[in-house]
């Protein structure tokens, strides 16, 4: 909710994918390889007749699709499978892009410094992009995909400062989230452990799995963080002055008030 | 009283069949172990991902479908995007998984909810999350983890007490059956 607010205040028109299905994400990689591409390849067959690009908000999702493309591009048996699985032939010409990417690459940071009306002061902001936005390689977001800076770029323009941290690109373990909370508190632990260290009042992330993992399993960690994680698009929507309710932030389970107290004074940052 | 000897059974063909199409790059690896050094949960596997790749060339297929650290990896691609000989570790384990029969231990439950929620996907299209973590609270004999959250979960939003609306499972069950037809 808080992306399609964020690119409405940008001019950017985000039509909802009809009927679209999940990509089956890691139980379907994990389960069968052709399945896990014929799931994908379905919804890029929606946005190849739609005649649109796919603006993706979430990592698992971004990597599924890009996975595909990249697979059907490569594979030309396999791109006849799908073929008949689907029952249409793909042509790989749908660009998968995180919106990450479309705000930074066609927007500019700029235009979107422009849109800023609220000053995010006091917002100590840790950017964690979690594994499969800048992995594998070829479907990085980012040239660098060790030390991606986007996100960051992005955020700047709010006034809110960024957290220079080492574990920005580490795993959070969401797909065990619910198979293998030990495995999910430690590396959930270490990842906040790190961004408080390093002087971060709260996280921006970049995919709702992410979000969910990072907020949600705060509770069951018995050292207390009290790092409110925001998907990004909501940091941004404050900045705009978009309402609260309107980006969900009441939705987070560490509430962002203490955070945000000194936030939103009605000023631009410059 | 003999003492049991151990019988190791090779099979030679193995990482040959794991890389039938070439794509896996197994047998270039330097054993230098770049993809060990990162990897998200080495702390509580039982073998690390360079050695699972010397393991596949030695032919070790029991020892490597029977091990820990296949059902362990999270799919983070740290390993593949860091080998600076393109072995793709991650895709490697997902063919391991897809011709393993269990996994050991607690961590069938990673396989249950890896058919429960393709269940959901094929039925509705969609992840019904209140249906499929109900479902695979009885599977995995797990009741009451996370109950006490759902209320506020509810509240929250987080999910749905509704079936997921959309194109229903009709257009997906037959990707999965006609997947299924093709692999045979």
């Amino acid at each position: 909710m808080s992306a399609q607010c964020v690119a409405q205040s940008l001019g950017i028109e985000l039509q909802k994918m009809p009927d679209w299905t999940c990509c089956g994400s890691t139980p379907a990689h994990s389960t069968d390889e052709l399945l896990a591409i014929a799931l994908p390849a379905r919804n890029l067959l929606i946005a190849q007749s739609a005649g649109l690009d796919l603006a993706v908000c979430c990592a698992s999702c971004y990597g599924r699709l890009g996975a595909a493309n990249i697979a059907l591009a490569q594979d030309h048996r396999l791109q006849e499978s799908v073929a008949e699985i689907l029952g249409q032939e793909y042509k790989g010409n749908v660009h998968v892009r995180h919106l990450l990417q479309i705000l930074y690459e066609d927007v500019g940071i700029s235009e979107i410094r422009d849109a800023v009306t609220h000053h995010l002061k006091g917002l100590k902001i840790a950017c964690y992009y979690g594994c499969l936005l800048t992995r594998p390689r070829e479907l990085s977001i980012s040239s660098d995909p060790e030390d991606p800076t986007i996100m960051e770029e992005i955020l700047q323009t709010t006034g809110a400062e960024m957290i220079d941290w080492p574990y920005k690109t580490e795993c959070c373990g969401a797909n065990f989230s619910i198979t293998r909370p030990s495995t999910v508190e430690r590396l959930v632990s270490q990842i906040l452990r790190a961004a408080k260290d390093s002087g971060a009042n709260c996280l921006a992330v970049a995919c709702p799995l992410c979000q969910i993992n990072l907020d949600l399993r705060q509770q069951d960690i018995q050292e207390r963080f009290n790092l409110p994680v925001f998907y990004f698009t909501q940091v941004l929507g404050l900045a705009f002055g978009v309402p609260r309710k309107q980006l969900g932030i009441g939705k987070l389970m560490v509430s962002p008030d203490e955070v945000l107290a000194g936030t939103t004074t009605g000023t631009p940052p410059y | 009283m003999s003492k049991q000897s151990t019988i190791v059974r090779i099979d030679q063909d193995f990482w040959k069949n794991l890389d039938y199409d070439g794509q896996l790059h197994l047998a270039a690896c330097l054993q230098c172990a770049r993809c060990s050094s990162g990897c998200t949960v080495r702390d509580e596997t039982d073998i690390l991902p360079h050695q699972i790749n010397r393991m596949a060339i030695m032919g070790l297929a029991d020892e490597i479908k029977s091990s820990k650290a296949i059902w362990l990896c999270v799919s983070c691609q740290t390993c593949f995007s860091r080998c600076p000989m393109k072995v793709n570790i991650p895709a490697m384990i997902d063919r391991i998984r897809a011709m393993s029969e269990d996994a050991p231990g607690d961590l069938r439950n990673v396989r249950i909810f890896n058919d429960v929620m393709l269940a959901s996907v094929r039925r509705f299209g969609r992840a019904y999350e209140l249906l499929l973590m109900a479902i695979y609270k009885v599977k995995s004999r797990d009741l009451f983890s996370d109950i006490a959250r759902l209320p506020t979960m509810l509240i929250k939003g987080k999910f749905s007490l509704l079936p997921p609306k959309g194109p229903g499972g009709r257009a997906v069950s037959r990707i999965f059956e006609k997947a299924r037809r093709l692999r045979k």
